[in-house]
């Protein structure tokens, strides 16, 4: 198939990337055939397999840290419905972004709050909202008690003491903007996939709408990790993990890795969280989520489209890496990542006018996560695998342990310790 | 020692009771311990109890070196820093002693250990994890013992020259371009005979780094350097070379506003250290060297991150009239609150009758005060310049204008000064006060003019009529003049008015440019009991009444 995706996937391959394992020892008895057995082929996979499927089940943010914050979704349309006196009905809010494509990953300070996504879309054929920044203002206004700050296009409310914020974007359903607007609307900008759930947003430094697509973008990753790149998939979990084939799914977010795109997505945005940690790459140019994803996706849907296969996931996460740097397009002096589901939007539009700086960090980043994946893949000793995936990814040590200690009871009470003066 | 601890068999039967003794005479016992999941073992745990417990020291928990930056909350000798034994005389006896260690060890540690409860923490105490590890990987040799910064991070990854300075060994992570840099040299002296020209990469980071994210190799910080750098100046940095084509030595100072870790490369010219007899090379080290960096800027050392007021301090010139007992501390103080440039005039010498209540001491006798004072103070605090002028007020008032003043402090408590300030800001209106005591400083004055504001009334100096103290002329009499007789307080009851004309002073220079305020008066005004001390039947004017009672009152009114 002829897709765009295709064509980015042959472009890359047209760079000859070199496969991350494709001089290492540990792996040359895959490589060169010298195992023929598939189901020893897999258990050698597996190796590797197990590590990354823990540091994956850690990072990922389970569903009930998730369905918490639908609570507060709940409450903040009860807080758009009385304060506006807009009827419940034409409110509308969904999650988006990493939420929707259970993608959403813990900081490495596991204490940190992580950011929730979410879209307000209102039916403006019930409300008047015509100006764009009126209609984004009185949504603020209405959210005031939840002391919801202003950002460009959303509204942050910080939620004190819940393990999340919320990022609460307004927006009306495309279709519903007159002709005329849609018009007067960036040209650039129109829907190209999944047409059906654009949206316009306010865009607050231009006061104006943008097209926006980001439940399209959600389906389309969803859709893309559905199809299947790896070879008698079922057999393969069978052999490394005979237990979990037969009890209940896994909870969703905690998916193993044999849904790899997901498992690449959240790895390496963890991996950029890491390096922006140590310092490799500037935490204010650090490559951004959705080009992430979208160099991902794109990178496995175009393998997919290419009628492409892999024996196991680890194959498949090394040619992923292996590839998405080369996905990065460069077109009249200009890099561009583009949007999927909005035609003409570029999300690397300010690599563009930077001064390199974040197309450098980005290649950073990817030059050091390939590195680093190396290192993982050249180990072949289990023990040595999970430790060097713990200390590339930043995931602490596993944690079940204790829990057998007797409790003690506290000695008696202690006087008040003496407090300190300043000195 | 006869400590029996069989009644803690039961309650804590992962404690061990044979008594093994350790070095300094230290008694341990060991701690079984749990099974452990993969990552988080340590190969042992002791309570220990010091030589002389339960009398002297406190008992303690010491874990495996195995352990140390690997877990939080160790000391660099493995000791465990949670609330612990709180030690004798305070009626604990040490069986309660031990329970709480243990209990501590336990509940504190162990098990918030083994659950994971532990792990973010050591981000909250980076800097003392990372002195460990700076003092594990120092030795005598080393090129550098250390890295003063003196100005924020950088917003951009850049490469930047410093100084290393000889024989301190100390580089200063700017050059010469920046005048606190010359100050800091001058202020080490001899400590600083040589200055080096190194390089230093000098990269903001977003989060401070923990024994796992921190680098600990060669290989690591490479990576950082190509990723953080503008290619030209990676490059600048793996090749620059010495005049003589030596090679130079190079730091990464990887820094945000609150946290710095900095490293020496390797690569540098050898280290020659003067040893008996001579001298002796030592190369340089073939791994990064990790240093401890003390942070030298202003808002640091004189408002330790907490007074964004520095900042337009640093920018103020400060004209103080007067360097005696009440100008040289008020000098002090408004040096050390981050004022950036004083110009101190004064045309006395220090004399052994200053000595009681002085900045100055012994050692500055026979200087002009102005320049003993200047010297002390840009050599204490390097926010601060200090220029010193040993003449009149009516002298430097001919050789200069106030045109560049913001603030001018006159503390001589002469008339004449008075008039003459006046005449000059007739022409170069700029803010005054005017700061006086009373005899025995029963009584002390910040009068605050702002830019524009006359302080004679008329022909008349209103001095004496803001004063709060119905002065006797007896008292009167024995004011100074050239009497060295003259010693009617201590230092410490002037301090009330050094602290007050200080910082009614401050108030002033941060309010210099947004003249919003009237003119006002702020008094401190010793009580009865204080006044009968020192002279009988002194009484407070009417204004100062409120003061009777109590040992000490500030009052503000306005100025007439």
């Amino acid at each position: 198939m002829n897709t765009k995706s295709a064509e980015l996937v042959k472009l890359a391959e047209q760079k000859s990337p070199t496969r991350l394992t494709k001089s290492l020892e540990s792996f040359a008895a895959l490589r060169e055939g010298h195992i023929t057995n598939v189901r020893d082929r897999l258990v050698e996979y597996g190796l590797w397999a197990k590590a990354l499927s823990e540091a994956n089940s850690h990072i990922a943010v389970d569903d009930e840290e998730i369905a918490a914050a639908t609570d507060a979704y709940e409450e903040v349309s009860n807080h758009l419905a009385t304060n506006l006196s807009w009827p419940l009905e034409s409110i509308s809010i969904k999650p988006q972004g990493s939420v929707s494509t259970k993608t959403l990953i813990r900081s490495p300070n596991g204490s940190e709050k992580f950011d929730i996504d979410a879209v307000c879309k209102v039916d403006i054929s019930h409300i008047e909202a015509d100006n764009p920044t009126s209609f984004f203002e009185s949504i603020g206004k209405a959210l005031k008690d939840l002391e919801a700050q202003p950002k460009r296009r959303c509204w942050m409310i910080p939620f004190a003491g819940r393990r999340f914020y919320l990022e609460f974007t307004p927006s009306i359903p495309l279709n519903t903007i007159s002709e005329q607007t849609l018009y007067s609307m960036a040209p650039r900008y129109s829907v190209s996939r999944y047409r059906e759930t654009a949206l316009a947003v306010v865009d607050m430094p231009t006061e104006s709408w943008k097209t926006s697509n980001s439940e399209g973008m959600s389906k389309w990753v969803n859709d893309t990790s559905e199809r299947r790149l790896i070879r008698s998939i079922a057999m393969e979990a069978n052999t490394y993990d005979r237990a979990a084939a037969s009890v209940a799914p896994v909870p969703d977010q905690a998916v193993d890795i044999t849904d790899t795109l997901r498992v690449a997505i959240r790895l390496f945005k963890r991996h950029r969280d890491m390096c922006t940690r140590r310092g490799v790459i500037d935490a204010a140019t650090k490559p951004i989520s959705v080009i992430i994803v979208t160099l991902l996706t794109s990178c496995y849907e175009g393998l997919s489209d290419l009628n492409r296969s892999y024996e196991h996931p680890v194959e498949l996460l090394d040619e992923l890496a292996t590839l998405m740097p080369h996905l990065v397009l460069k077109l009249g002096g200009k890099y561009r990542v583009d949007n999927p589901t909005v035609e003409g939007e570029n999300f690397a539009e300010k690599w563009n006018d930077d001064g390199g700086e974040r197309y450098k960090s980005f290649m950073a980043w990817a030059s050091a996560l390939s590195a680093d994946l190396q290192t993982i893949l050249s180990e072949k000793d289990p023990q040595a695998i999970s430790k060097r995936v713990r200390e590339v990814f930043g995931i602490p040590a596993p944690t079940d342990g204790g829990n057998g200690l007797t409790t003690i009871q506290p000695p008696a009470p202690r006087a008040t310790p003496a407090s300190r003066g300043l000195a | 020692m006869a400590l029996d601890l069989s009644s803690f068999s039961e309650k804590y039967p992962d404690l061990l009771l044979t008594a093994l003794s350790r070095e300094g005479g230290a008694t341990a016992y060991q701690l079984r311990l749990p099974s452990f999941q993969d990552g988080r073992k340590f190969k042992w745990a002791e309570l220990r109890l010091p030589k002389g417990f339960p009398e002297y020291g406190k008992a303690f928990i010491q874990l495996s070196p195995d352990a140390v930056l690997r877990i939080p909350h160790l000391d660099r000798d493995g000791v465990l820093c949670i609330e612990g034994d709180p030690g004798p005389g305070l009626g604990y006896s040490s069986e309660d002693r031990i329970q709480i260690v243990l209990y501590g060890y336990f509940e504190q540690f162990l098990k918030p250990w083994l659950n994971g409860d532990l792990d973010d923490n050591f981000e909250n105490e980076a800097l003392n994890y990372w002195a460990i590890a700076v003092a594990r990987a120092r030795s005598n040799t080393d090129a550098v013992r250390g890295v003063w910064t003196i100005d924020s991070p950088p917003k951009k990854a850049r490469v930047r020259s410093g100084l290393l300075l000889i024989p301190n060994r100390i580089i200063i992570a700017a050059d010469e371009q920046f005048r606190i840099t010359n100050r800091l040299v001058q202020s080490m002296g001899a400590a600083a005979k040589q200055r080096v020209r190194v390089l230093v990469a000098d990269i903001p980071i977003s989060h401070a780094f923990t024994p796992s994210t921190w680098p600990r190799s060669m290989y690591d910080l490479e990576r950082i350097l190509q990723g953080r750098l503008p290619s030209e100046e990676y490059s600048r940095l793996q090749y620059s070379r010495s005049r003589r084509g030596r090679g130079i030595h190079r730091v990464v100072l990887l820094r945000n506003s609150k946290v710095s870790f900095s490293y020496l490369l390797p690569g540098g010219p050898p280290t020659v250290l003067d040893v008996y007899r001579g001298k002796k090379a030592s190369p340089s080290l073939p791994k990064p060297l990790p240093l401890m960096t003390s942070r030298l800027d202003p808002d640091w050392t004189a408002g330790r991150d907490q007074h964004p007021e520095i900042k337009g301090r640093q920018a103020k010139h400060v004209l103080v009239l007067g360097g005696g007992a009440l100008g040289s501390p008020v000098v002090d103080h408004i040096a050390k609150a981050g004022v950036g440039r004083i110009s101190v005039v004064d045309a006395d010498t220090m004399s052994s009758a200053n000595i009681g209540r002085h900045l100055l001491g012994a050692d500055s006798i026979g200087q002009n005060k102005v320049d003993a004072i200047a010297q002390r103070i840009n050599l204490a605090y390097p926010a601060t310049e200090v220029t010193p002028y040993a003449m009149s007020t009516a002298q430097w008032l001919k050789k200069n204008t106030l045109v560049d003043v913001d603030v001018v402090l006159d503390l001589t408590g002469e008339p004449d000064v008075r008039v003459q300030i006046e005449q000059v800001r007739l022409n170069y209106p700029c803010s005054l006060l005017i700061g006086w005591m009373e005899p025995y400083v029963a009584a002390a004055h910040a009068c605050m003019l702002p830019a524009g504001h006359k302080w004679l009334k008329g022909a008349q100096d209103p001095l004496s009529s803001l004063e709060a103290v119905v002065w006797p002329s007896e008292v009167i009499q024995q004011e100074p003049g050239c009497s060295s007789l003259f010693q009617s307080y201590t230092a410490a009851a002037a301090e009330h008015a050094v602290a007050l004309v200080a910082e009614s002073a401050l108030e002033m220079i941060d309010n210099s440019a947004t003249v919003t305020y009237g003119s006002s008066v702020r008094s401190w005004v010793r009580g009865q009991r204080f006044l009968d001390k020192h002279w009988p039947g002194l009484t407070h004017k009417e204004w100062a009444k409120a003061a009777t009672i109590h040992d000490g009152l500030i009052l503000n009114r306005q100025f007439p």
